[in-house]
């Protein structure tokens, strides 16, 4: 892209209580993903702050915008995102690997360990643990993504078309877990969508439209 | 903990990985191989080198005329003062000189037409040696020793050396004996301890005449296919005794048998007799021409001892001293160059293969920068997972630590293993050769080796494995400073 700046966002001002489950929604390059990028310290805003927890994270150091990243916020993917290499336990697992030491897990192994396995077989995916992404059906996958972004309890819940890549009925089921794990632990999320019905099933939706927050509702409204 | 657990599985999940392994155990491997080879070289070529040589050799020059002084004709004086002198072990004197070989010819005639026939492939220029082996004494000593001390009177040691004492002679003596060779084997002296005796067999016109042994070098005998026993001629000029003019003198010897030092040039040219005989051939005043000197430590102070000497025999007028060149030398300013020849070969063969471990290095860093753009997503993964740039770029060095690891421990393994067991696997394959080409590939003739001599150090081969863990990690560092370096959102975005 070189000099060129490209200005997706500007001046989006928005709050998110605890708890509250919101549907981001927007034209596709309405900056819905972007905006969910910065939320969750992926991306950095060229101006402006995002605080979590009361830190701000693109003022802090590198190590400790990590261990915000993977302490309070959990991320669900359009493209499920796990990794190829690695059984679906294993990915479950890997986010409380990145925050332990070698010793440190040793330690607690046998407890994440338990909390994962209880997670996947929630998602009904007990039997299928030690399967590898490759050999899992989509619906399956993004099961496994949730129990990962899942597993260390976090206060925020990113989701980017959770179903986006999935059939109507696979994905009615994914959501149907995803909005229950919501409403039990009282997650903040946010879920970004295309898809008016979805958007409907959310307490509150924002429009996104160039660069700015164009409506707030309560009220499911068309789009 | 996942920076271990992942590279270990990014490892084995890419084939290509082996391959970077693998190229740093060949590396290892060969180096460790053929540094030790070299090695072997060098410590039997040292050996042999420094086998034909004293400590010290003490060689006056003929050079009366110049300081006034004439060098007396008798080592006796120069040896009493070299054996008195502090760090000197014992000390032998020589006579050295050149002569032409002939063998066969017991005429006068014969001898004169080789000599004035253009083409010279009958005629071998060879050094003479006229050396001291004192049997008797050291048969004796012992014996003398043993009775002496049981009658409780203090005896003093046998000090004075011979050749045995001061070269590696009677270990070349002996070496002809064990050769692989039959051919040699068969023409060693009869007698190692006494090695200026006729042999058993021998020509019958030898027996008659009573000619004087000679013992020449194994390669010598082999080259001119000579026969232990043969009676051969030695042909030189001897300067008179006013010193103004030469005389030709020849005379016929008996071939006692053959000496092994494993030096080439001392094989190929050396030709030993007693020291009263070459005398006696040359008709010469001066009974030596040469003292060998033996120190108690030659590695502790050789060269303070070699110039104490040339002090000691200055001030007494046995040597010219500072009229005349070096006449103190010690083995090493005789024939230092040849070694750091040698051992110039070590380095520079190690590194040559040092490239084969760049190399090797470069693989992994072909490999890894696949890996790295390949791996972009999950790249992106971890770090929205919340790993941090410094555990991602650990990650990606950490794969190339394990292919160091594992490359350098079969290479290690391997590497020690080969040149432990290179003699009997190169005999192997030679069988093969030999049968279908006809030949051996380590030919011990050329070295008078009867093995591959291969020494394998601790030193250099922690230094390669050094080298292989700085080579690999260096290359991989590029790739993986660039996965570090890699935004997140880059490896997210797309599918």
């Amino acid at each position: 892209m070189g000099d060129r700046r490209l200005e997706i966002l500007h001046g989006i001002d928005f709050d998110l209580g605890a708890g509250e489950l919101v549907a981001l929604v927007g034209s596709s390059g309405a900056g819905k993903s972007t905006l969910l990028h910065i939320l969750g310290l992926i991306d950095d805003p060229t101006e402006g702050k995002v605080l979590v927890q009361g830190i701000d994270a693109w003022g802090a150091s590198e190590e400790k915008r990590a261990e915000l990243r993977n302490q309070h916020i959990g991320f669900v993917f359009q493209f499920y995102h796990l990794l190829p290499e690695l059984t679906a336990l294993e990915n479950v697992l890997l986010p409380v690997m990145i925050s332990h030491s070698r010793w440190a897990f040793r330690k607690a192994a046998k407890d994440w360990r338990a909390k994962a396995l209880e997670l996947l077989s929630r998602f009904g995916m007990a039997d299928r643990k030690n399967h590898k992404p490759p050999a899992l059906s989509g619906g399956e996958r993004q099961r496994v993504a949730m129990a990962r972004a899942l597993l260390q309890d976090p206060s925020i819940l990113l989701a980017d078309e959770p179903t986006g890549n999935l059939d109507s009925a696979t994905g009615e089921k994914v959501l149907e877990l995803l909005f229950e794990e919501q409403a039990r632990r009282e997650l903040s999320m946010i879920l970004v969508t295309h898809d008016a019905t979805l958007a409907a099933r959310c307490g509150r939706t924002v429009f996104l439209g160039d660069g700015l927050v164009q409506g707030d509702s309560t009220v499911p409204v068309p789009v | 903990m996942y920076r271990t657990f992942l590279s270990w599985r990014y490892l084995f999940a890419r084939r290509t990985n082996l391959i970077g392994m693998t190229g740093i155990f060949v590396a290892v491997a060969a180096l460790i191989l053929i540094y030790s080879i070299m090695t072997g070289f060098l410590e039997e070529s040292r050996r042999a080198v420094r086998g034909a040589l004293a400590d010290v050799l003490v060689e006056p020059a003929r050079a009366g005329e110049i300081t006034g002084v004439p060098i007396p004709a008798s080592p006796q004086r120069s040896l009493e003062i070299i054996r008195d002198t502090d760090g000197v072990n014992g000390a032998t004197a020589r006579i050295t000189w050149h002569a032409l070989f002939t063998q066969g010819g017991d005429e006068q005639a014969q001898f004169e037409s080789v000599l004035s026939s253009t083409g010279s492939g009958e005629l071998l220029g060879v050094q003479l040696l006229g050396v001291d082996v004192r049997t008797e004494e050291r048969f004796l000593q012992p014996a003398l020793a043993a009775s002496f001390h049981a009658l409780g009177i203090p005896y003093r040691p046998y000090e004075i050396k011979d050749e045995f004492d001061a070269t590696e002679f009677y270990g070349s003596l002996q070496r002809a004996r064990t050769r692989s060779s039959e051919f040699i084997v068969s023409a060693a002296v009869d007698f190692p301890m006494m090695p200026f005796v006729p042999p058993r067999r021998m020509a019958r016109e030898a027996r008659l005449r009573k000619l004087a042994p000679i013992i020449v070098g194994a390669k010598f005998y082999d080259t001119l296919h000579l026969q232990k026993g043969d009676v051969v001629q030695l042909a030189t000029v001897s300067p008179n005794s006013k010193g103004d003019d030469f005389t030709i003198v020849n005379r016929d010897f008996v071939l006692a048998g053959v000496f092994s030092s494993g030096e080439n040039e001392s094989d190929l040219s050396k030709v030993y007799m007693a020291r009263s005989e070459l005398q006696d051939f040359l008709g010469m005043q001066h009974n030596y021409s040469q003292i060998l000197v033996r120190l108690d430590d030659y590695d502790d102070n050789g060269p303070q001892v070699a110039a104490s000497l040339q002090g000691r025999l200055t001030d007494e007028g046995l040597i010219a001293g500072s009229y005349w060149g070096r006449e103190v030398s010690t083995w090493e300013e005789q024939r230092g160059g040849l070694l750091g020849a040698i051992e110039n070969e070590r380095v520079l063969m190690a590194i040559m293969l040092g490239l084969v471990l760049i190399v090797a290095g470069f693989t992994i860093f072909a490999i890894l920068s696949m890996m790295v753009t390949e791996k972009r997503r999950d790249i992106g993964i971890l770090a929205a997972l919340g790993a941090t740039r410094s555990g991602i770029l650990q990650t990606f060095l950490l794969i190339a630590f394990w292919d160091a690891l594992i490359g350098s421990v079969f290479g290690v393994v391997c590497g020690i293993w080969a040149a432990w067991k290179i003699d009997p696997f190169e005999r192997w394959l030679s069988s093969y050769t030999k049968r279908f080409f006809g030949g051996e590939i380590f030919k011990r003739d050329l070295y008078f080796f009867d093995h591959i001599p291969a020494i394998v150090q601790t030193g250099p081969v922690v230094a390669f494995v050094i080298a292989a863990f700085v080579c690999t990690l260096g290359f991989a560092l590029i790739p993986a400073w660039r996965a570090a370096r890699q935004s997140p959102l880059e490896g997210l975005r797309h599918e």
